[in-house]
Formats: structure tokens, sequence, C-alpha cells
């Protein structure tokens, strides 16, 4: 009877899980392979990919805030109502009344600034380590896109509270959108729904921010995190240095990329590369990951047990507050406006972004991939690097030295 | 079946040519069709928002010489010597209300000044403040146009 029930159940487990509990190196590198969230990963990778020092786990950790935020935006959707007043009610509600409450939106709030940062610095770390170079020039763009759509979702889940801030750094927002040359006017309206911030404007950044935006970002996401898994990262074609090889240590590759055989073979081959140089990805890259994940939930918790989430007065259209700020990653442009609308509102944007996506395709030459600051690169890093420092500047000068009436302030007095 | 490819035997088909592009172009323009019907949906028929054309009362309400600020209508309106006008309060440059100070107006956002007609003194405003069209109603009250802009001469007597 026992036996025959532990068959019974035996058979229950394997429908679910072919493998079960892998118990071997082999079982473990099959369980990576055939299960669907875990397939994200090769079976194998390099040693190289595995040196914090190298990614920093930027892409990661952006990865492990996206789901932290669509976990926290799924709870707070529960509790909120997309209509003017209402809106700011079920803030107040989250705030005071929802056990927990507090905490989530505080969570979703700071996940948000993080992932913007992390984003951001993610993209200059591919840039420093030569990364987007071939066969990685697509996934430089999507990356692009990536960071656009982040701007995009932190934006459009500004307005949400509807208190003065969100109000007027929306309403700063839209009307920097407004300088665009001739549809400039067009877009503010159909963003908007209309003239001004109403009902219609809260309800399409609510659609937008819970529904469209997330979705994007889901299908690129996937893209990108699937081109890194067919590509392999950067400067994984660089030999390890010799102390660091174990030769026979581990057994020769024995992956069988016939399954990939739908997409043409990528260039950074398994074959070119050195076996001995390769460990399994369980545990070696998978409890990696799990490490950060951790770290990164505790971090937040920590600071959103610390700092509240800003939530000011009910957003008031007669009123506005002086100074009137656009988010912080916008702060910089903020600043390039007050100088001259045209420049700082269309031109400098525009000309960013069309750099950045067309970057791989001008940038050319094949030397200095994979490695952080390759004096190959020197023209490329100091141009970046340059451009980068100016606009922290710009962006930390429009966060904490501009005052009322946009005048110059000294955080400290 | 074989992943050969078939030999051609005959020359092309004219008429599955021709059936074949008419299907292409059709489709086309479905999608195009479609993609024009997706962008008119988003653009809303009705606005639930403040009317663009409204009353602020009879001209009575505003004294001579008087300069009255309509925070919700963000506008102000002034009864000079030779008549009636209203200048916006909405900065050219970034949406905030300007207020008045001196003889003009200042934007708290971004230090914008504006002389008394609206003009651009200083600042990154590119462009004058608005100017609506002001008329009367057959009931003899104010009514404001918001999207008939005027020139800084336009004034209404009464």
């Amino acid at each position: 009877m026992r036996t025959r029930a532990t068959t019974w159940l035996d058979g229950v487990r394997r429908s679910i899980s072919r493998i079960g509990w892998p118990r071997t190196d082999k079982d473990r590198a099959a369980a990576m392979i055939s299960s669907l969230f875990l397939h994200i990963h090769p079976a194998r990778v390099s040693r190289h990919t595995l040196r914090p020092t190298y990614t920093f786990a930027l892409g990661l950790i952006a990865g492990i805030l996206f789901v932290v935020l669509s976990v926290t935006g799924l709870a707070l959707m529960l509790y909120y109502v997309p209509y003017p007043a209402e809106a700011y009610r079920s803030m107040k509600d989250l705030q005071f009344v929802v056990t927990f409450g507090v905490v989530l939106r505080n969570i979703h709030r700071w996940s948000a600034h993080a992932m913007v940062l992390v984003v951001f610095l993610h993209m200059c770390r591919v840039f420093w380590t030569g990364s987007y170079k071939p066969p990685r020039e697509f996934n430089w763009v999507v990356g692009v896109v990536l960071l656009l759509l982040t701007l995009g979702l932190s934006f459009t889940g500004y307005l949400l509270p509807w208190d003065q801030l969100a109000f007027w750094a929306i309403t700063v927002g839209t009307n920097i959108a407004a300088y665009a040359p001739f549809v400039g006017d067009q877009v503010k309206f159909l963003l908007l729904g209309g003239h001004v911030i109403g009902p219609m404007t809260l309800l399409r950044f609510y659609v937008l921010h819970c529904v469209m935006l997330p979705l994007a970002m889901l299908m690129l996401i996937s893209l990108h995190v699937w081109r890194v898994r067919k590509d392999g990262l950067s400067g994984a074609e660089v030999p390890a240095p010799a102390e660091e090889e174990v030769a026979g240590v581990f057994p020769a590759s024995t992956k069988t990329y016939g399954l990939m055989a739908l997409s043409r073979r990528p260039r950074a081959s398994v074959e070119s590369r050195d076996p001995n140089d390769e460990v399994f990805a369980w545990p070696h890259l998978l409890y990696r990951e799990l490490l950060v994940a951790l770290s990164v939930i505790v971090v937040l918790h920590v600071i959103s047990l610390v700092f509240m989430a800003p939530l000011e007065e009910m957003a008031d259209p007669t009123r506005t507050p002086n100074p009137a700020k656009a988010p912080w990653y916008f702060l910089g442009l903020q600043e390039l406006v007050h100088y001259s609308a045209r420049i700082g509102g269309v031109i400098v944007p525009t000309v960013l972004v069309v750099a950045l996506l067309v970057l791989p395709y001008v940038d050319r030459g094949k030397a200095g991939s994979g490695r952080w600051f390759a004096p190959e690169r020197r023209v490329a890093n100091s141009v970046f690097t340059a451009l980068t420092l100016i606009f922290v500047m710009l962006t930390v000068i429009g966060t904490l030295f501009r005052g009322p009436n946009w005048a110059w302030v000294w955080p400290w007095r | 079946m074989t992943n050969e490819p078939t030999a051609t035997t005959a020359p092309p088909d004219r008429t599955r040519r021709s059936i074949f592009a008419v299907g292409c172009i059709a489709i086309g323009a479905a999608t195009a069709g479609f993609l024009g019907a997706t962008f008119r949906f988003l653009v809303p028929n009705v606005l639930y928002e403040p009317s663009r054309r409204f009353d602020i009362g009879s001209p009575q309400e505003f004294p001579p010489g008087s300069v009255t600020f309509l925070p919700d209508r963000r506008l102000y309106v002034f009864n000079g010597a030779d008549g009636f006008y209203a200048i916006s309060s909405v900065c050219t440059h970034l949406g905030c209300n300007v207020k008045r100070g001196g003889p003009g107006f200042a934007c708290p956002c971004h230090g914008s000044q504006f002389d008394e007609n609206g003009q651009v003194v200083h600042g990154p405003a590119p462009t004058s403040l608005a100017w609506y069209l002001l008329s009367l109603s057959p009931h003899t009250q104010l009514v404001v146009d918001l999207d008939q802009q005027v020139g800084p001469a336009f004034r209404l007597r009464t």
C-alpha cells in the first residue's frame, strides 16, 4: 500500500517537474534548460560573467526592481481609484487606513526612483565596457528603448497620487513635450485627453502606467535578456587568467545547442570558448542572483520603513507652488529649458535619444569590447563620460540648487 | 514530404500575381485604416472639462481702472481707460500661474517677466501671455473665449 501511494505521488511529481529537485550537476544543468522560468539562463556560464565588478549586477537589479514594482503596483491597484479627488483620498487611505499600505506605497515609490537610476547606471556600464559592439548592437538599441519606457512609466506614475507635487510636475513635463515642433500641441492634447490636466488625463496616465507601458516593458525585457542569453555576456571571450583556471574540475561542455537550431548560432559560440573557463549556472549564477534579489528587497524595505514617500496637499490647478519642478530625472532638462525652451525641450532630448539609438551603428570599431575603460576606446569613453557628467550636473543643479523663481540657492542654507 | 525546393517549371501565373498584389494592397489599406481609426479613437469627442467659452459676470462687477484675477479661470480681467481686456495667467514657458508684480507679471517657476501688456521682458518664456477675445452676451454679461486669441490692441467697449 505504502509503495503504491509513493509511486502514485511520484507520478504526480513527475508530471509537474520531470527532473525533481536536482542532485547532480548534470540534473541541475538539465533543470536549467527544461524549466520555462530557468531557461533564461544557459546551463553553464563563463566565470567572467560572475565577476561582480564587471557588471555590478545592474541589469539584474533593474529586472528585480521591475518585478518588485509590478507586485507592489498590483497590490496598490486594489485600493486606488483613478478619479481626481478619489485618487488623492485613496492615497490618504493607503497612508493611514490600509494595513501596511504606507509601506507598500513607499516601496513602490522608492523602487521607481531606484529603477530610473539603476537603468541609467546599467547603460553607463554597458558603454564603459564597450558591450554594444557586434554582435550586441541591436540589444543596445532595445536597452535605450527600455530606458525610455522606464522614464515613461515613472512619469505616468508621477501623476497618480493627484497631489500638488504630481499635478505641477506633470504640468511642467507635458508643457516641455508641447515644445516639440509641429506635433507638440497635438501630442499634449492626446496625452492629456483635453486641454487641461483633469479626469481624462488621470485615466489615460493610469491605463498607460498600469497596463500598456508595463506590457511593452515585459516584452522588451524578454527580448533584451533573450539576446544576452544568445550572445553571451561581453568579454566572456577574453580568456581567464592562468591562476583562475581549474582544468579538469568540470567536465567538458556537453551542451546540445540543437534546441536552438531555429535561430542562427551566435557569433560568440560555445565551442569557441574554453570549457574550463565555465561553471554551472546552477548553483554559481542562480544563488548569486537570489542573493542580489534578497539584498535589493532588504534595502528597499529598510529605505521604505525610514523614508516616507512624499504626499502634498490635494492638486489645486489655481495655485502654482514655487518652484514647480518636474520629476528629478527630468530636472536636467528643466534646467536647460530654463535657459531656452526650444533647446532644452526639443533639440537636446531629440539629439540625445537619436545619438544613443544609432551609436552602435556609427561607432563601428571592434576593439576594446569586454573590458572597463579599454584604452582603445579612449575617445568614445571620454565623450560619453563628459556628456554624462554634464547631464548629471544639470540634474543636480535643477534638483538641489534651484529655489523659488528658479533662482540659485545653496541647499545647505 | 521532403525539404527539397520544388522546381518551378511553369512561367509565373499573371492572374495569381495580380490577385496577390490586390490582396496586398487591400491588407495595406485595411492596416492604414485600422491605424487611422485607432488614432481617431484616442481623440476625445466630448471634453468633460470646464467650457472654453464662459461668462464672468456683468461689466459693473469690474470697476474702472481695476484688475481682477480669476484663479479658477487662470485669467486677469482689466477694465482700462479705453475698455475691457483679458490676459491669461498661464505662463507660456511651462504653464505656471504668473503673478502681478510691479507694472507687469512675473512667473514664480522659472523667473519669466512680462510687461503690463503681457509681452516678454525677460526670462525663458518664448512668447507673450495670451490675450483672449472678450464679448458681451445678449444678457450683457462679459464672455471670454479661450479658443480665440487677440492682439494687445484689443479693447471691449461697453
